[in-house]
């Protein structure tokens, strides 16, 4: 199943009625245990669900999203009413004549076993199996009725064959790989993932720059947020991008064509001369089909390559976010110049630890302003009518999240005093000095400025010449080069073009 | 103007965020005639434009300097003027998630308030999307209204003065998703528990004669799409609200109902000494040694005293000691000087350790986010098969 390439769509899931399940995408399956799986719809397969029970996947193509169903029969399905939650009387009961010991259940192992198969040739209903289950409880009645409900939930999670097909969403998507492979995305939780979008004031018609190891979750949520509308600039390692999830979400080839990749050794300026052995129309002319096919698309690959780099040696980028194995201040070190001036910047990590020389580094640095570290806390509640509280498990951590605030220097107005030595410091080092600690606390206001020289405006800042190098519509036009041609990449991963 | 996009350079009209520090910020809209004054001095509006976002800017007057800020609504939410009680960063992006916002989404927003999360919201949904906001307070909903215009969002925002608890929504089959809040009344209600007097008392009672967030419930279920999953968010700072607002969706057929508490927490980060047993060893040898010293040097005196001509021995011991607290001295002094140009640095190799410690007073609490979903309405046109011909368990 895994080397489907979901298809991809021409409308936004947003702007449609009614938006409804469709052939070969990917959705998310939630089942009676609360888990949650992934499948693939071809036609004319049939979905199995485990022990809940097999479907055909037909059934469902071309339904809406949200509603339950219920297996029966042979691998039929229908429309089932999705548990309320009910009121629960509070009675006398209570737990003082019931003893927790197998005898109680008077069924035997081997008897609920073929209960079970009964229910999986569909010739018993799930609710049928725990009305018998229930009816040979010798103390079910001495129950509280909190405690009937709980018995029963738990043995519909068991038995029921109810299943919810749901849309694949930066929510859905983040929470299931969350649960399912927690380091495949860096322990993100999607309170994390919610805060950095806002944090990056994430929104369309920006241009972002996204280091991304949590496998393509931060992407995606990027480009979920961005809706098509900007362009999403990705470093990644080796060759290609490894945005795994990105495939799981059905964007529509609007989104995808805002994605943009580019990898961490085509960053350096050294790089940047590539020459491509362009063909003329006659030599073209001359080449076999297959040869000349493939020149098309090494052609392709080489463009797009060079408008990315392009685009980020452009600059002027929205914000920069990275939730990445390498350490902050070397990210930071290699793409700080690229960031637009009042643009957030904001790395994620698990480690908390793995911020705090950045955070320092930030703090010295005449480049950032105000950088913060916070984590998120989340409670989440059962909220049955008359049983309000925390869950009982919850997750451990979120991860820790470093922001700050590009900022621009301008060493003409630094204090006369202190800051004579932070000047020659910014004349040396091209624009990227790095204050001390020691003139940092004057640096937030009071320290005493030279008069004259305000108006020196955008000038004398040397050395970051990729801010000011193009306008945005000339970014816009590199942006549209980049979403033609094919890159030729395995099929595996989402396309991100063409 | 520009919270929906990104500028690059300050225009006259603009609102620029001055950051003068992390507590202090200040909203200020660029008007080439007006000056902004604060501690730092005399600040030009006329010599902010032309200027870069993000640029530091000294005062006219020389004696300090501030940071031009881009507005976005996260600082907008820590600026702006307060009417209401507002939503902050952890409950604003959680329900913006958890409600599947992106650009194109309609929402219905109950209780525009001081309009903290309206701002959040329209930049999440623009440029394609859309905010129905309602404000049952006239003067509140005026001064959002203009707020919304001058901010660019007249286009996605449409701010209606209206009880939505009373009169519904007035909109069908529109929305993707709604988020219901009445804290104009819980406010009242909040403030009326800590300052008992008699103004209080009479907000108490206007709060029981005012409709509760439950009350809207039933209103918000026409106002979706009828023929998608829609979500729904409401935001109570009581238990007691959360358990009504939960039996209220429960019975409008809302599923997935749930409920969540969200929070940030700070980290900050320092410097610590790295102290060990044996520096409490040595520190209690050097005190002793001092203490020693001192003695000697009372018995030297003593001796001086009473024997003008101190013997011999007495010198040669003296002298040691005194010797090696100069150098001591010395050292202190020296490193105090290098400590100077990069304290930092130094600090580090001289066993200190970076740490990070938790502010001692956070906020504990905001409101209860309670989600419910709404499913699709079921008809012949939904194409269900044969299955809805024998009807739904």
């Amino acid at each position: 199943m895994d080397d489907l390439i979901p298809a991809t769509t021409t409308q936004d899931d947003v702007d449609e009625d009614i938006p409804v399940i469709r052939a070969n995408q990917y959705i998310l399956i939630k089942m009676p245990s609360g888990n949650q799986k992934v499948v693939t719809l071809r036609p004319d397969s049939l979905v199995s669900l485990g022990k809940f029970g097999s479907f055909h996947a037909n059934d469902l193509i071309g339904q809406v999203f949200g509603h339950s169903y219920e297996i029966y029969g042979r691998n039929q399905i229908r429309v089932t009413s999705n548990w309320a939650l009910e009121e629960v009387e509070e009675t006398d009961a209570n737990n003082r004549e019931i003893f927790d010991d197998s005898s109680t259940q008077k069924l035997s192992f081997l008897d609920i076993e073929k209960l079970k198969e009964e229910g999986m040739k569909g010739e018993l209903e799930g609710k049928d199996i725990i009305q018998k289950m229930v009816d040979s409880h010798a103390s079910f009645d001495k129950k509280t009725e909190f405690s009937k409900a709980k018995y029963i939930q738990r043995k519909q999670k068991k038995f029921m064959k109810v299943f919810t097909p749901l849309r694949p969403t930066m929510l859905s998507v983040a929470q299931y790989f969350f649960v399912k492979n927690p380091d495949k995305v860096r322990n993100m939780r999607i309170d994390t993932l919610s805060q950095i979008l806002s944090f990056g004031n994430v929104h369309a018609n920006s241009k972002l720059l996204v280091v991304d190891d949590t496998q393509g979750l931060v992407i995606s949520a990027v480009a979920e947020r961005m809706g098509g509308f900007g362009t999403i600039l990705g470093i990644h390692d080796g060759d290609n991008h490894n945005y795994d999830i990105l495939r799981y979400m059905n964007f529509s080839k609007h989104v995808l064509d805002s994605v943009t990749t580019l990898p961490w050794t085509k960053v350096a300026k050294d790089a940047a001369q590539e020459p491509f052995d362009y063909k003329t129309e006659e030599q073209l002319g001359n080449m076999k089909e297959l040869d000349r096919n493939g020149y098309y698309r090494r052609k392709r690959g080489y463009e797009k390559l060079q408008a990315a780099k392009q685009s980020l040696w452009d600059g002027n980028f929205d914000g920069l976010i990275v939730a990445s194995q390498y350490t902050a201040v070397s990210i930071l070190e290699t793409l700080l110049p690229y960031l637009g001036g009042s643009r957030p910047i904001v790395i994620y990590s698990i480690h908390k630890e793995a911020l705090l020389d950045a955070c320092v580094w930030m703090r010295k640095s005449v480049d950032c302003l105000n950088p913060q570290i916070t984590e998120s806390w989340l409670r989440q509640y059962q909220v049955l009518p008359g049983r309000t509280h925390p869950e009982m498990t919850t997750t451990g951590g979120a991860g820790y999240v470093l922001t700050a605030m590009r900022v621009i220097d301008f060493p003409t107005q630094a204090a006369v005093g202190m800051g004579s030595r932070r000047n020659k410091e910014v004349d040396s080092e091209d624009g990227r000095s790095v204050s001390s600690l020691g003139t940092r606390g004057t640096r937030r206001g009071g320290d005493r400025g030279r008069r004259g020289g305000w108006d020196s405006g955008g000038r004398g800042r040397g050395g970051r010449g990729v801010r000011n190098a193009k306008n945005r519509s000339e970014q816009a036009s590199a942006s549209a080069l980049m979403t033609k041609g094919d890159d030729g990449e395995p099929s595996k991963r989402v396309k991100l073009d063409d | 103007m520009s919270f929906k996009g990104w500028k690059t350079h300050i225009e006259e009209g603009d609102l620029v965020i001055a950051y003068l520090s992390r507590e202090s910020m200040m909203p200020i809209v660029i008007n080439k005639k007006e000056t902004y004054n604060n501690k730092y001095g005399i600040f030009r509006h006329n010599d902010m434009i032309g200027k870069e976002y993000g640029s530091k800017m000294g005062s006219h007057t020389g004696r300090g300097f501030m940071y031009l800020l881009h507005p976005t609504p996260e600082l907008w939410t820590q600026v702006l003027p307060h009417r209401t009680q507002i939503l902050y960063a952890a409950d604003i992006s959680f329900i913006t998630s958890y409600l599947d916002l992106k650009p194109g989404s309609k929402v219905i927003e109950s209780g525009t308030g001081s309009g903290s999360f309206s701002h959040s919201l329209a930049r999440t949904i623009a440029p394609t999307g859309k905010l129905f906001s309602f404000e049952y307070h006239e003067e509140r909903a005026t001064l959002a209204r203009g707020e919304f215009e001058a901010h660019g969002f007249g286009d996605i925002i449409k701010l209606e003065h209206r009880d939505v608890c009373a009169d519904g929504f007035g909109i069908k089959d529109t929305v993707h998703a709604g988020m219901s809040r009445h804290e104009t009344v819980l406010l009242r209600f909040w403030k009326c528990t800590v300052v008992v007097n008699w103004y209080a008392l009479l907000n108490l009672i206007v709060f029981l004669d005012l409709p509760a967030p439950w009350d809207a419930i039933p209103a918000t279920k026409e106002t979706f799409k009828q023929r998608r999953t829609g979500k729904i968010c409401c935001f109570s700072p009581c238990i007691e609200q959360v358990t009504k607002t939960v039996a209220s969706l429960n019975e409008n057929g809302f599923v997935d109902i749930t409920m969540y508490e969200c929070l940030i927490r700070n980290h900050d980060v320092r410097t610590i000494q790295v102290l060990t047993v044996a520096d409490a060893i040595q520190s209690a040898k050097d005190k002793a040694q001092q203490k020693s010293l001192m003695m000697q040097q009372r018995k030297r005196k003593r001796q001086q005293r009473d024997d003008p001509k101190p013997d011999e021995e007495d010198k040669d011991q003296d002298l040691e000691p005194e010797a090696d607290g100069a150098d001591a001295d010395a050292d202190a002094d020296a490193s105090t000087v290098e400590q100077e140009p990069d304290a930092d640095a130094i600090a580090r190799e001289v066993n200190n350790m970076l740490v990070t410690k938790t502010p001692v007073e956070a906020r504990g609490h905001t409101s209860y986010l309670t989600f419910g979903t709404f499913l699709p309405v079921l008809d012949d046109d939904m194409r269900i098969k044969e299955v809805s011909a024998e009807g739904s368990g």
